[in-house]
């Protein structure tokens, strides 16, 4: 990174060149998605479904509050920084802590990527599943840090996972994929929907919502009495434009259903990034970075976290 | 008829030290401004509370609890389980917030928003304190500093609307943070907020991604241009005239004022006409 940048506590490791990245280097997918959608069943289904074809992907977690990774990581945020301590050194809520947490990953970052990247040859798809709070991702400097750092280097895409039994409640799913339009707009990259639980609920209904605007938009009006209709007229035009700009998957995490075409939906992606990304990306990148990693620094200012956080915590999870 | 603010946002974006801003300035205008804690999960806050939804039931009370199930819940479970006891058990509230007429509450959100998009429980929270005759609006807070572009800004409201279009109330978006902005960042904002996005769009030199999403790009412009809720209002907490602007538009949206009758400092009620006589 470069040195004018920021309080930020930096590794000595070298920033990585801009956006690098080459047709042959395989894609980080970032896995996202509300809590309880499914996210990280998803990544160890995709990861078996690879496991059993011999071809390993490489697996990062990035929620530090999980209890129990359900997948074989070969990185896990929990080896770097400790949730329940980070939440009590620095007397901070969950919120708090999980954006600490994040911001403490941001100073490892340049190594992580670098461990990943070393590997590059040997992976066909790096899967990365992102903390159970979304917006611990999604409207953080970390967050937009971690994003645009991988982009530099890989061809990055965004999965978005939804609970398709959920969905069923059309309020539910118009709130839900206006926030995934949020994140499009927010990150900018390519971007895939993964409609999960199709084992549940045959996610057809969804895909026929996208299709037919009206018929969402009536049964969100028979769903409630009174409401300004009108605007969720209006919404129900844009999300009918997101849709034809996205491609959809149905998956099951549970039965493993679906992930042949997820793999093939990521090349898919992948090609987009080449065309749409790539090259606004070096202009934009720079810029965007060095004021993300001043923003995380001055929030590890403001809870007084200095070069060595906690020496003791470092050993405790070793 | 009663006031309310139901302060949203993702975490981190000032919902708290707006609530703490919103009532000291109300103190020193002479209103008084309750607030009300309604977040399990917060943290430390500088605002005095009339109630904490804490005293209640909190996080940390979960992860003490001696039943397993309960303290091994991650931070999203015992949040839902939180908020889902509170909407259960609204006596409590009610009877804290039962002080009088013209009375004028913010109410301090959780940020969560499976809460508000996944779940009934924050809609059955608000739903209940517009029957304990409350005129409700949502204050939805976003932090300035990641909004300084247009696409940001589309996104920004897209976050907001996906959360408000559960709560079916009305709303203002605030921009909070507006001090830490400087420069061309600072520029750029202003600008934003003084043009109508359809222009907006126009505007700068087009990119591989505005130039795929121009369609959809356009249609959330339309929202935009024709949605007051997401007409996003600048805060400057530390600046006097940007907290009475922010509050008068609010204060607009639940229509407070329209019923306040004359008060002055005398003990007597003002309405009896018979006491004017005796005052010069």
């Amino acid at each position: 990174m470069s040195e004018e940048a920021s309080p930020t506590p930096q590794t000595s490791t070298p920033a990585p060149p801009i956006n690098a990245v080459t047709k042959d280097t395989p894609p980080v997918v970032l896995v996202l998605g509300m809590a309880g959608s499914g996210k990280s069943s998803f990544v160890q289904a995709l990861t078996s479904h690879l496991h059993k074809k011999r071809n390993f992907p490489y697996v990062i977690n990035l929620d530090p509050a999980v209890r129990k990774v359900i997948f074989p990581a070969n990185i896990d945020i929990r080896d770097t920084v400790d949730y329940k301590k980070v939440m009590k050194d620095y007397e901070l809520g969950p919120n708090g802590a999980i954006m600490t947490c994040l911001n403490l990953c941001c100073t490892r970052l340049q190594e992580m990527l670098g461990l990943v990247s070393a590997r590059s040859s040997q992976f066909p798809v790096c899967l990365v599943d992102a903390p159970g709070q979304i917006e611990a991702f999604t409207w953080s400097a970390s967050g937009s840090i971690i994003t645009d750092s991988f982009a530099s280097m890989f061809p990055t895409v965004i999965a978005y996972v939804v609970d398709s039994a959920r969905s069923t409640n059309p309020t539910t799913f118009m709130s839900n994929m206006l926030y995934a339009c949020s994140i499009l707009y927010r990150m900018k990259l390519p971007f895939f929907l993964v409609l999960n639980k199709s084992d549940i609920v045959d996610p057809a209904f969804l895909q026929k919502w996208m299709q037919d605007y009206e018929q969402l938009g009536a049964s969100i009006e028979d769903a409630r009495e009174a409401y300004i209709n009108n605007l969720t007229h209006s919404l129900s035009l844009v999300l009918d434009e997101f849709y034809a700009s996205i491609p959809t998957v149905k998956v099951s995490a549970r039965t493993g259903e679906g992930m042949d075409d997820v793999m093939a939906t990521i090349e898919k992606c992948k090609a987009e990034y080449f065309e749409k990304y790539q090259p606004a990306y070096n202009e934009l990148l720079k810029e965007r970075l060095a004021k993300d990693v001043k923003a995380a620094g001055d929030k590890l200012n403001d809870i007084n976290i200095t070069e060595n956080p906690n020496p003791e915590a470092e050993a405790d999870s070793e | 008829m009663r006031y309310a603010q139901l302060v949203i946002g993702p975490a981190g974006s000032g919902k708290s030290t707006y609530c703490a801003g919103i009532q000291k300035h109300g103190a020193a205008t002479g209103r008084s401004i309750h607030v009300v804690n309604l977040d399990p999960a917060a943290e430390a806050f500088k605002y005095d509370c009339d109630f904490d939804v804490r005293d209640l039931i909190s996080v940390d009370d979960l992860a003490e609890d001696d039943d397993d199930t309960l303290s091994t819940m991650g931070p999203n479970g015992s949040l839902v389980f939180c908020m889902e006891y509170i909407a259960n058990n609204m006596e409590s509230l009610e009877e804290a917030l039962d002080t009088g007429e013209d009375d004028y509450y913010v109410f301090d959100c959780p940020g969560q928003i499976e809460l508000y998009s996944h779940m009934t429980v924050m809609r059955t929270v608000v739903d209940k304190i517009r029957s304990w005759n409350f005129n409700v609006c949502a204050v939805f807070i976003l932090d300035s500093q990641f909004m300084i572009d247009v696409d940001k800004f589309m996104a920004g409201a897209l976050t907001a609307l996906s959360t408000l279009m559960v709560l079916e109330c009305s709303a203002i978006c605030v921009l909070s943070k507006m001090d830490l902005l400087h420069g061309a960042d600072k520029e750029r904002v202003e600008h934003i907020l003084e043009s109508e996005f359809g222009q907006l769009l126009n505007e700068n030199p087009p990119t591989a991604f505005s130039k795929a999403y121009r369609n959809l790009s356009e249609k959330i412009a339309g929202v935009m241009d024709s949605y007051s809720m997401v007409n996003f209002v600048p805060l400057n907490l530390e600046d006097e005239d940007s907290v009475t602007d922010v509050l008068l538009q609010i204060d607009m949206s639940i229509q407070y004022g329209d019923d306040l009758e004359v008060k002055d400092k005398f003990p007597e009620d003002v309405d009896n006409e018979d006491d004017y006589g005796g005052w010069e």
